[in-house]
């Protein structure tokens, strides 16, 4: 078999090419040894042997020489040639250190940055869910009918309970669907407690999601009919190390779960953490206490669901099916709460993937995307440039290397492996760099960075899943290397054409390129600092809106406050609601440490209830064109509690109680928009109800659902008149570091009503934090981003206008002996960028003018074509032109007129 | 790189592949051998140098044409004996086929058929 000789063949040369050598000098001498004995012989005694050996020797000749030639023929000179241009490359680049740093440092940040953000956007957005056939799961929503005139209409409302049964009875297109929230839990097994999330689910849940158990089985169908009963659990992995060591023997034990006895049913499979993405174990919907109320309130929504497609549904057909049934919800529970205009209820269906991320968190990272794809093309123009000067630098030696006999190829081969290497180099680095960016973009946690809670509840997407993507870094890396390469093999390619005495000559074409009015490295410099442009106004619009959105009053203080959820107490009738304020609030005021305690149903930053208003002093209007105003319960500390402002009037009392004439406190909002002309107080109003309240003050606007818009008309109303228990937070205003005392706060409500859920304990300012993080975490990033590709742009500039320095030595050695001044030459070096950053100015300025349009939903307060932002930039990049050209210019006024002249 | 300059009878290169294959063809050689039974067979009129020999048999194992194996040579030094394959054999074939071909038109050419 000829492969297998060949094969053979290579294989032992290559194992041991010193004994191959061995073995071909022995043959050799074998040869002259025969040689020798050979003219002996012939020579018939006459000749010595010596004299014959040395015969026979000079017969041979040059034996090194065709020991070469045998070791070339043998293949293994191809390896020596290797290992010699490795010697020869780094030798090189350690004798052009700024050049190698400079190039390693660049494809470091081109390639790290772009690895960090994608593998950001891979595990955002990309990666699929991790779930059986995550594409046909459908997130299922209920709908709401807009409220009132200029109302919204809602299609991301969470289900009841009895809602839910509804659908799930009337369905068709859906092969199986569940019911889930998550929630935070104190467990305890045997050990110390942990406070851990958890998710309530119904069981189909797991089936649904593809999910089995991994040991002990599901939760059935019975387990869902068991109200209250059902205190059975299935354990996260983690959970199950955690508190039973990981072992078999753990189904049948008892976890404590706020108190309550669960029974381990079961182990949730490797990984799994629930649509939460953060669930440490699941028990039954069942389970809910009775008091709660969940499963017999149709009003009682606090579920999200989630939906199998049918084999062969497509979701259009599915969204469209769902919309019909959703019309059925209303037949079965019809809006019994006598409101003016009752809220239709339907039902919307979406992809579960398309929720992953809410709209605004997907634009930024794509515009973060956009962006650092930017710093990669600045630095592939950095290293293109790099290598471009680099290579004509060279092209005298190549020339003098081509003229003492190195062959093209081997000079082409000896560019490549320096290339190859400096592109390892850089790579090596670049991987730290994406290391370090990824750990930096996992730390934001989008509880606290970008808003990831989307409508279908889905948190599975977490920033701590971003690891490392190696497609991304092969991508990148590959990119910014064949840049490198292409720009430093071309001019080579070219430099080794046969015509050696032009590039020989000291002032031959390289000279000329370096006269000529504008060069491709002028070009490529020019697209680094106009790219390097589209950054800085981008971050400098970004900037503008944080300042602007940091200066926003918000209406209220959000210091030193401690904001928790309570849930419905056990039982509660209209009566027993006021006497729990008064227990509770005068408990909390007593803890230590706390200064004021309110009650509200609907902090600053989130969606609030709305309804019309009928004013009692004018002319009914039509019904359903009735004004909508925010509604607000309270209690009456409130708004000292956050120190929102009284402007007329006074704030409500406790002794505005269910028995007394209801009051309201509107805002100043409110009051401009509905009397401008007359007082408000006293005046009678209806707010989304029969009842009729008078306007007892007018207290400042508080912005509640955006920083951005101006505050709309909000009515208060007292938790002690109208009785109201779905939605209640307790704030409390602490005179110590709000969370410091959150265990106290917690105890002390337990004191006075024992088994209460109180839950989300955190400080009033996240929320405040969380309405910026958008635009904070994108100013912040692209602001970055800017930074480098600035850097990188005024490294490219300073290397561009370097080498025009060095090529134009003499012209400006000429020009100092003709009498020309130090500051002639230097003006005329710091000319040179200082064009080139006009020109790169003006393009960049164009392009962030048509793409800083994608910016403008992060935007606030500023114009796209913002002055100041745009006078910045200028000045920005003239300091860069500067900076980049100065140390040239010194040393061009510096060239000793002789030395320029004598063309050293 | 300096060329080497060419010796007056020196081979062109594919000729001397093919005459190593053809003395290889009897039997197992070395190197010495083959240079001798080349010039043997060619009444000395084809002289060939260890310089072309050593490295046309490097490239012939390379390409698989023939192997080596050490053994014992009669003067009891070990020597590298090559042996021809069987892809060798038909390289040969095909040489000489297509040496034939070119003898044929030369010999047209200068009109001697």
């Amino acid at each position: 078999m000829s492969l297998l000789d060949v094969l053979k063949y290579r294989w032992r040369v290559l194992k041991n090419p010193r004994a191959h050598e061995l073995e071909t000098g022995e043959e050799l001498d074998f040869h002259v040894h025969l040689e020798a004995m050979q003219r002996e012989h012939a020579g018939d005694g006459r000749i010595s042997s010596a004299e014959a050996t040395r015969e026979a020797r000079r017969k041979l000749g040059n034996a090194t020489y065709y020991r070469e030639e045998t070791r070339r023929a043998s293949g293994l000179q191809f390896f020596d040639t290797i290992a010699q241009d490795t010697r020869f490359a780094f030798r090189t680049l350690r004798s052009a250190p700024t050049f190698t740093a400079v190039a390693i440092v660049t494809l470091a940040i081109g390639i790290g940055a772009n690895t960090a953000m994608f593998s950001a956007i891979d595990a955002l957005l990309l990666r699929p869910l991790p779930f059986r056939e995550p594409s046909r799961l459908m997130a299922v929503s209920l709908t709401g009918t807009p409220v009132g005139r200029g109302g919204v209409a809602r299609d991301d409302l969470v289900w009841s309970y009895l809602k839910f049964q509804v659908f799930r009875d009337a369905q068709t297109v859906f092969s199986d669907l569940a019911l889930w929230r998550e929630s935070m839990f104190t467990v305890r097994s045997t050990g110390d407690a942990l406070r851990v999330h958890g998710e309530f689910v119904d069981s189909h849940y797991f089936p649904t999601l593809g999910a089995q158990a991994a040991l002990g089985r599901g939760f059935t169908p019975d387990d869902d009919r068991q109200l209250g009963g059902s205190h059975l659990v299935i354990l996260s992995q983690e959970l199950w190390r955690a508190a039973f060591n990981g072992e078999t023997s753990a189904l049948g034990k008892i976890l404590d779960v706020d108190g309550d006895t669960y029974t381990v049913l079961g182990v949730a499979p490797a990984g799994f953490k629930g649509l939460s993405g953060e669930s440490a174990f699941w028990i039954p919907i069942a389970s809910m206490r009775p008091e709660w109320h969940v499963a017999d309130d149709p009003w009682a929504q606090n579920f999200f669901a989630i939906a199998r497609l049918k084999d062969g549904v497509t979701p259009e057909h599915a969204t469209s099916i769902v919309a019909g049934i959703g019309r059925r919800i209303d037949i079965a529970q019809p809006d019994t709460r006598g409101t003016a205009t009752p809220t239709r209820f339907g039902a919307t269906a979406r992809l579960l993937d398309a929720t992953r991320v809410d709209v605004q968190a997907r634009r930024i990272l794509l515009i973060l995307f956009g962006a650092v794809g930017l710093v990669l093309l600045i630095a592939c123009a950095n290293v293109a440039n790099l290598f471009l000067v680099r290579a004509n630098a060279r092209r005298r030696e190549i020339a003098v290397r081509l003229a003492i006999g190195a062959g093209r190829w081997r000079v082409i081969r000896q560019l490549l492996v320096e290339s190859v290497i400096l592109a390892l180099l850089g790579g090596v680095a670049s991987l730290g760099v994406a290391w370090i960016g990824t750990r930096m973009i996992a730390s934001l946690h989008p509880g606290s960075a970008l808003r990831s809670q989307t409508v279908s509840g889905v948190r599975i997407v977490e920033f701590v899943d971003i690891h490392l993507n190696v497609e991304a870094f092969l991508f990148a890396a590959g990119v910014a290397i064949a840049t490198g390469m292409a720009f430093g093999i071309a001019p080579a390619l070219k430099a080794t054409r046969p015509s050696l005495t032009e590039s020989l000559r000291e002032d031959g074409s390289a000279q000329r390129a370096a006269l000529r009015r504008f060069s491709s490295r002028d070009a490529l410099t020019v697209a680094q600092l106009a790219l390097a442009v589209v950054l800085l106004a981008s971050s400098g619009l970004l900037m503008r809106s944080l300042e602007h959105l940091l200066q926003i009053n918000p209406g209220f203080d959000s210091d030193h406050v401690l904001t928790f959820q309570i849930n419905r107490a056990p039982a509660w009738s209209r009566d027993s609601i006021s006497k729990f304020y008064d227990v509770a609030l005068a408990r909390l005021a007593a803890v230590p440490g706390v200064a004021g305690v309110a009650v509200v149903d609907c902090p600053p930053f989130s969606t609030c209830s709305r309804a019309p208003i009928v004013f009692h002093d004018r002319p009914p209007v039509a019904h359903g064109a009735e004004p909508v105003v925010g509604v607000h319960w309270i209690t009456p500390s409130w708004p000292s509690v956050v120190r929102v402002p009284l402007i007329r009037g006074r704030y409500m009392m406790r002794t505005d109680d269910l028995d007394r004439q209801k009051v309201v406190l509107i805002n100043v909002a409110a009051a401009r928009a509905f009397w401008p002309n007359s007082d408000p107080i006293g005046k009678t109003v209806s707010v989304g109800g029969p009842d009729t309240a008078t306007v007892v003050g007018i207290v400042g606007d508080v912005l509640y659902e955006s920083m951005i818009e101006p505050a709309k008309p909000d009515v208060y109303v007292s938790y002690y008149q109208v009785p109201f228990t779905y939605r209640m937070m307790v704030f409390v205003k602490t005179k110590v570091p709000p969370t410091s005392i959150a265990a106290d706060v917690k105890r002390a409500l337990a004191e006075v009503a024992p088994g209460f859920p109180a839950y989300d304990f955190r400080p009033l300012t996240d929320q405040f934090d969380l309405s910026t993080s958008d635009v904070r975490v994108s100013a912040l990033l692209i602001s970055l981003f800017a930074m480098v590709a600035l850097g990188l742009a005024i490294v490219g500039t300073y290397g561009v206008i370097s080498y025009s320095v060095a090529q134009r030595t003499r012209e400006i050695g000429v020009r100092i002996a003709l009498g020309a001044t130090t500051t002639n030459i230097t003006r005329l070096v710091v000319g040179h960028g200082v064009v080139l950053a006009a020109i790169g100015g003006a393009f960049g300025l164009a392009g962030a003018l048509a793409l800083t349009r994608l910016l403008r939903s992060l935007l606030f307060g500023v114009q796209t074509t913002d002055p100041l932002t745009l006078a910045g930039i200028a000045i920005v990049l003239a300091l860069a032109a500067l900076a980049a050209s100065w140390i040239p210019a010194r040393r061009a006024a510096g060239i000793p007129v002789v030395r320029a002249l004598r063309g050293g | 790189m300096a060329k080497a300059s060419a010796p007056k009878n020196d081979l062109l290169k594919g000729t001397l592949d093919m005459l190593v294959l053809q003395t290889l063809t009897v039997r197992p050689l070395h190197g010495y051998a083959i240079a001798q039974q080349i010039e043997g067979l060619s009444n000395d009129v084809l002289r060939v140098e260890q310089g072309s020999l050593y490295p046309a048999l490097e490239r012939l194992q390379k390409r698989g044409w023939v192997t080596s194996k050490w053994g014992d040579s009669p003067t009891g030094r070990r020597a590298r004996y090559y042996t021809i394959t069987a892809a060798g054999r038909r390289q040969l074939g095909e040489q000489i086929s297509s040496f034939d071909t070119m003898l044929a038109a030369i010999n047209g050419v200068l009109r001697r058929s």
